[in-house]
């Protein structure tokens, strides 16, 4: 395979580029204060695990994304479903959704903790409002090109509303609610992230503004390098679950 | 749906002497609105009836209100003007005694094969096990045993229609109604799909209404052929028996002398309109074609 030929050359890219910054930190070319080094970075992130004073920070920032995604995700397939059904509904709020859309999210967190405090609930609400509208709009675009042809021959059946909703209408609009999943899940993590960053008493985004507070550079590219490797986990997650839901499709059943 | 009897049946008595209609449309007019303003009449006062049983074929030009004469005796849609009516009563919401068979692809592209076929007795709340064991029969009765876990895109377009024929009719409909449902097949394909249809018909001959713009797969297939005039306003302007003896095998049915008497009858009548649709279309066709060669 393709992959299995460039993952040496994708290594190596890595392997150069902390090879450079750990020899330019180690000759004090560039100064280690500012821009730390590879084995200090590494050296931290393992006494992290080694004494788990990590785990509660990632628990609470895990906790967070999967509720901000959850709750976001149900809202935004309950309202899109709404709305495509109800035009009347969709042309008065159109203005408002457009409006809400375009805000610059973060102004919202320092309100939210001010109304949901320091913890969990408040990184909750801000990822919600983040997730809502990704999969709002999908949800809403998914329902609106439903394949008329689908809908009669299933009524043709013997299908009622309900029936079509649980037959035709989910399962179509599942393909646009799967494919903003990636965008959907990572923006629930930026949720989190932001809203620890902004104020919180644990949390990845806690710990790289704690570490920031005190010029510890270590402490942050630690929490940097965490905090991807825990994006990454949750996006082979996300792959996963969308192969096995898309599995009737020709592009997913293709792929190796 | 309601179960009154239609008004002309009370004052003539019909309904109780002769024999009661499959399909009956009783001077039907349908409109559209159009987007951009005003309406488009497809179909103008057109009067049929189809006897239990019996299988017509409906032929006429390419966009000539075929299909909303099946749509109206589906239920799918109401008519502007008249009354439809199926078996007495008149339709009025989805007629629960039809299936449909759709030109394009209307299986479930998220289901196996099995599970389309199964989704008719399911939806009419048949148990599970029994719903399965029915749906696989009539998979193998399409031919299409060893095919039920295949999603419709693995299989090809010939496949996929017998998985809509077996889909339609496990429910048991009394009417089938079809839409060109072989059009998009190639000529061979569509041979074989034509006699398979004939076949299963043949065992329990139900009310067919078969709409297509091609005249041999017409008169190869029915018992008797209307011909649908040119839209906007199409109506009904000929009906023609077509007597050839059953079973019939489509494509040797083509070289009978009573199958070209008839051919020669319905192509009479439907030249005149097939060229009326083609001029209608014409200066749209024409714009594009001669940019095309003034570009070369």
């Amino acid at each position: 395979m393709i992959r299995a030929r460039l993952l040496p050359y994708q290594l190596g890219v890595l392997l150069a580029v902390l090879a450079v910054w750990q020899v330019t930190t180690q000759r004090r070319w560039v100064d280690p204060f500012f821009f730390s080094q590879p084995s200090a970075v590494a050296g931290r992130v393992g006494e992290w695990f080694a004494t788990g004073f990590i785990y509660r920070h990632l628990w609470t920032t895990a906790l967070e994304t999967v509720l901000a995604f959850l709750v976001g995700a149900a809202l935004g397939v309950a309202f899109g479903f709404w709305f495509a059904r109800s035009p009347a509904l969709s042309a008065i709020f159109d203005p408002y959704l457009k409006i809400a859309n375009a805000l610059p999210r973060v102004v919202l967190a320092p309100i939210f903790t001010l109304w949901f405090g320091l913890g969990v609930l408040s990184k909750v609400a801000f990822g919600v409002t983040l997730v809502f509208f990704i999969v709002f709009f999908n949800t809403y675009q998914g329902i609106r090109e439903v394949d008329a042809n689908l809908l009669n021959n299933t009524r043709m059946l013997g299908a009622n509303e309900g029936d079509l909703v649980r037959h035709v209408l989910l399962p179509s609009a599942l393909v646009w609610i799967l494919s903003s999943l990636h965008t959907s899940v990572g923006l629930a993590l930026v949720g989190a992230v932001v809203g620890e960053y902004l104020g919180a008493g644990r949390g990845l985004g806690y710990v790289i503004a704690q570490s920031e507070g005190t010029f510890d550079t270590t402490g942050v590219f630690a929490g940097m390098t965490v905090l991807a490797a825990f994006t990454l986990v949750i996006d082979l997650i996300v792959t996963l679950i969308e192969r096995r839901l898309l599995a009737w499709k020709p592009e997913a059943a293709g792929r190796p | 749906m309601s179960a009154r009897i239609a008004p002309e049946d009370l004052l003539s008595g019909g309904a109780y002497r002769r024999r009661v209609s499959a399909i009956e449309f009783a001077g039907v007019t349908r409109r559209f609105a159009v987007p951009r303003g005003g309406t488009y009449v497809a179909v103008e006062d057109v009067s049929l009836s189809v006897a239990p049983g019996e299988f017509v074929a409906i032929v006429g030009p390419t966009g000539g209100g075929k299909s909303t004469l099946l749509n109206l005796a589906a239920g799918l849609i109401r008519p502007s003007a008249g009354a439809v009516s199926s078996f007495g009563q008149r339709v009025d919401g989805i007629n629960r005694r039809a299936a449909y068979l759709f030109q394009q692809d209307v299986l479930l592209p998220w289901k196996t094969a099995l599970d389309n076929v199964v989704l008719g007795p399911l939806l009419r709340r048949r148990p599970k096990g029994q719903a399965e064991a029915l749906a696989r029969q009539w998979l193998a009765r399409v031919g299409l045993r060893g095919f039920e876990n295949r999603y419709p895109h693995q299989l090809s377009g010939g496949m996929r229609k017998r998985v809509a024929l077996a889909q339609s009719l496990i429910v048991g409909p009394e009417i089938l109604l079809m839409d060109e449902p072989f059009s998009a097949l190639d000529v061979q394909t569509r041979a074989l799909m034509e006699n398979d249809l004939l076949r299963i018909w043949q065992d329990d001959r139900k009310t067919v209404l078969f709409v297509t713009h091609d005249l041999e797969e017409a008169i190869a297939l029915a018992d008797r052929v209307l011909v649908l005039s040119a839209g906007p306003g199409a109506r009904i302007i000929g009906a023609h028996a077509v007597a050839l003896s059953r079973p019939r095998d489509v494509t040797e049915v083509r070289l009978e002398p009573a199958f070209q008497d008839v051919y020669r009858a319905v192509w009479g009548q439907l030249r005149g309109e097939v060229l009326r649709a083609y001029a209608a279309s014409v200066p749209a066709l024409d714009e594009p074609s001669g940019t095309r060669s003034a570009r070369s």
